[in-house]
């Protein structure tokens, strides 16, 4: 578990002058699941494909298995990649799309057989054996896809948005087979989503990307609780975000008041942006030292109620398993250990 | 949509008059004795069959066959690189080279052959450059000649399906161990077939029947199926022999073009 399989060190990639990767370094252990997280062409893919050998980078170094990847094509790498367009063989059946790698090494018609079915098994399409590709739906292809790739058993499994097209019932089966498989065949996989409660739940580490720059490294526990910046609070979940001045260590002062922190290590008076999440406020009757609003809104969300409340022109979201009255006057209620402080980024507004 | 249908009158009117009609009366001259001669009455015979078996015809097939086949044979080999190379271009540069690939369609067929007949004759403008050609009436004109004319009929239809093809499929083959050559046969061949069959046709059909590059570069000595059917209708005077191999090779046709459909179901390879 402790030794590193893959190892990027200062990757650079442009395309026509535009710089997609910046500098990026990260390594992914043994038998380790890694989530990449981040909007829409933040360069997930681009760094998967490079990972896989099928984009060269401009500079830096892919180490693999102890060794500098930079002359090895694609296809002597041990790595499977599970692609975001699926790119199954339109030419070929499902057992034969499914049984491609293992026939490219030869091996003999039994095992092709025996692991083709388990792999099938796995994902559940059974009996799919002779289907042409293309009469299958967006999911079933979806989950061609992936028996292509596990297959194999490769050390690095590289899946890019694997669960995308599959219904919420199927994806969560699924989430449980690939995460069951990781561990047992250990191998490691890197897993691209767009979903963060698919990262947060099936992942050992999560990286968090926006425009091909790393935000932050860490178990989906320390990336909820101790987001480092405002982006990485916002894409995770719900949150709310106000700016704030760290006063002293331990000391934060927003919305006109002081409030005793567990932070500490930043400037005096340095301008920061704090973070509390909706399910660690309380709501209360009005107080003086307390942060007083207005309930705006209601929405009731199954599990808990969503509510809004006002407070000087800005809104925070809570969730509560009490209902309140909109128009009622409450005071927000939160410990030290709640409020995160986070540095100040630059596009602090955004 | 129904007024629109009126459009295509002038094309029926076409279709009937100089596809259907001649076609009709081919087929009749071909089972009968009429002829330019004799107007009527119509009377059923198949005398006309003997002469498929004459050396004069026999030969001929032996020929078309011979050198239609060498010929496509020739241009899959030189026209498949160059598909996958103009497929693999940049789209900056495809539309010129590909444009460079069909300029020549647009100049005259005859104008080309007679043009190849000057080269390999032993005096000709490649003299200047200490080069000398004997090639009229040898094998190596006429396949040279049918490959020069006929390799774009190959090259397009593979380009367009290659063109068409999914590039994320050759990294899915890389990835799951296969080199450049397995991916090759195992995926980008295979998809790229009904393509194949389509440039194959194309070419083999004009090479078949082709009359005026033979007569030309072939100095008369080498006669293809063509060159016997002119000779029948013009030289001897015996439309019905000539009516009959005419039939014959429109079944032929028929059947190959039937055979790219089977391959290629929305047509999408025939430009
Ligand atoms: N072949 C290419 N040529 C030019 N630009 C590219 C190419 N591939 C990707 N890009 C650009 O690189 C950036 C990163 O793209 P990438 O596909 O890696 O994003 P992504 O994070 O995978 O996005 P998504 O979540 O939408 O799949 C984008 O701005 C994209 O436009
Ligand atoms: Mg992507």
């Amino acid at each position: 578990m402790d030794k590193v399989l893959v190892e990027l060190k200062n990757i650079k990639k442009s395309y026509d002058d535009t710089e997609v990767i910046h500098n990026l370094s990260l390594y992914i252990k043994e038998n380790e699941f890694l989530t990449l997280l981040g909007p829409s062409g933040c360069g997930k893919t681009t760094l998967l494909r490079i990972i896989g050998g099928f984009e060269t980078h401009d500079d830096g170094q892919v180490i693999f298995d102890g060794q500098d990847m930079k002359d090895t094509p694609a296809y002597q790498r041990e790595i499977n990649t599970v692609f975001q367009n699926y790119a199954l063989f339109p030419h070929l059946n499902v057992f034969d799309n499914v049984a491609f790698g293992l026939r490219i090494k030869k091996l003999d018609k039994d095992t092709i057989d025996t692991k083709v079915k388990n792999a099938l098994r796995l994902v559940k399409l059974e009996g799919y054996e002779q289907r042409p590709v293309s009469k299958m739906s967006g999911g079933q292809q979806q989950r061609v896809a992936i028996a292509r790739a596990i297959v194999n058993e490769p050390k690095l499994l590289l899946l890019d948005e694997p669960l995308g097209s599959l219904d919420l019932k199927l994806r969560q089966d699924m989430q449980y087979e690939l995460k069951e498989m990781q561990e047992s065949l250990g191998i490691s996989f890197i897993f691209v989503t767009h979903d963060q409660e698919e990262a947060l739940t099936m992942s050992d580490t999560v990286v968090v990307m926006k425009d091909g720059v790393i935000q932050q490294i860490g178990r989906p526990e320390d990336i909820y609780n101790e987001p480092k910046n405002r982006f990485t609070a916002s894409f995770i979940g719900e949150s709310n975000i106000v700016e704030g001045v760290m006063k002293e260590d331990y000391l934060v002062h927003f919305e006109g008041l002081d409030f005793t922190c567990v932070d500490k290590g930043f400037a005096k008076n340095e301008p920061i942006d704090i973070v509390i999440r909706p399910e660690d406020i309380v709501l209360a009757a009005p107080a003086d030292d307390r942060i007083n609003g207005v309930v705006d809104d209601i929405i009731f969300k199954g599990v808990h109620y969503e509510i809004i409340v006002l407070v000087n022109g800005r809104e925070y979201i809570i969730h509560s398993t009490d209902p309140v009255n909109v128009g009622d006057e409450v005071s927000l209620n939160f410990d030290p250990d709640e409020i995160h402080v986070m540095k100040r980024t630059d596009e602090a507004s955004s | 949509m129904k007024h629109l249908r009126k459009l295509s009158y002038p094309y029926l009117v076409w279709m009937v008059l100089l596809v259907f009609v001649p076609t009709l009366l081919v087929l009749l001259l071909s089972v009968s004795d009429l002829d330019v001669f004799n107007a009527g009455p119509f009377r059923l015979t198949f005398e006309w069959i003997e002469f498929l078996g004459k050396p004069k015809v026999t030969n001929a097939v032996r020929n078309s066959i011979y050198y239609s086949f060498l010929a496509t044979f020739f241009s899959f080999l030189i026209g498949y690189p160059v598909a996958y190379y103009l497929a693999s271009l940049k789209t900056r540069f495809k539309t010129f080279y590909v444009t460079l690939l069909i300029i020549p369609i647009w100049s005259n067929m005859l104008l080309r052959i007679i043009a190849w007949e000057k080269l390999f004759f032993p005096i000709s403008i490649l003299n200047m450059f200490g080069i000398s050609f004997d090639l009229i009436g040898t094998d190596y004109a006429i396949l040279i000649g049918m490959v020069s004319m006929y390799l774009p009929f190959m090259v397009l239809p593979i380009y367009s399906v290659l063109e068409k093809m999914d590039r994320s499929l050759v990294d899915a083959a890389k990835d799951l161990g296969a080199n450049d050559f397995q991916t090759f046969y195992k995926v980008i061949f295979p998809l790229s077939i009904s393509g194949v069959v389509s440039g194959t046709i194309m070419t083999l059909l004009p090479a078949m029947t082709a009359f005026a590059l033979p007569e030309r570069l072939g100095a008369g000595k080498i006669q293809l199926i063509g060159n016997v059917i002119e000779d029948y209708f013009l030289k001897t005077n015996n439309i019905n022999a000539g009516s009959l191999i005419s039939i014959l090779l429109m079944v032929v046709i028929v059947f190959m073009f039937i055979a790219i459909l089977r391959f290629d179901k929305e047509g999408e390879t025939l430009i």
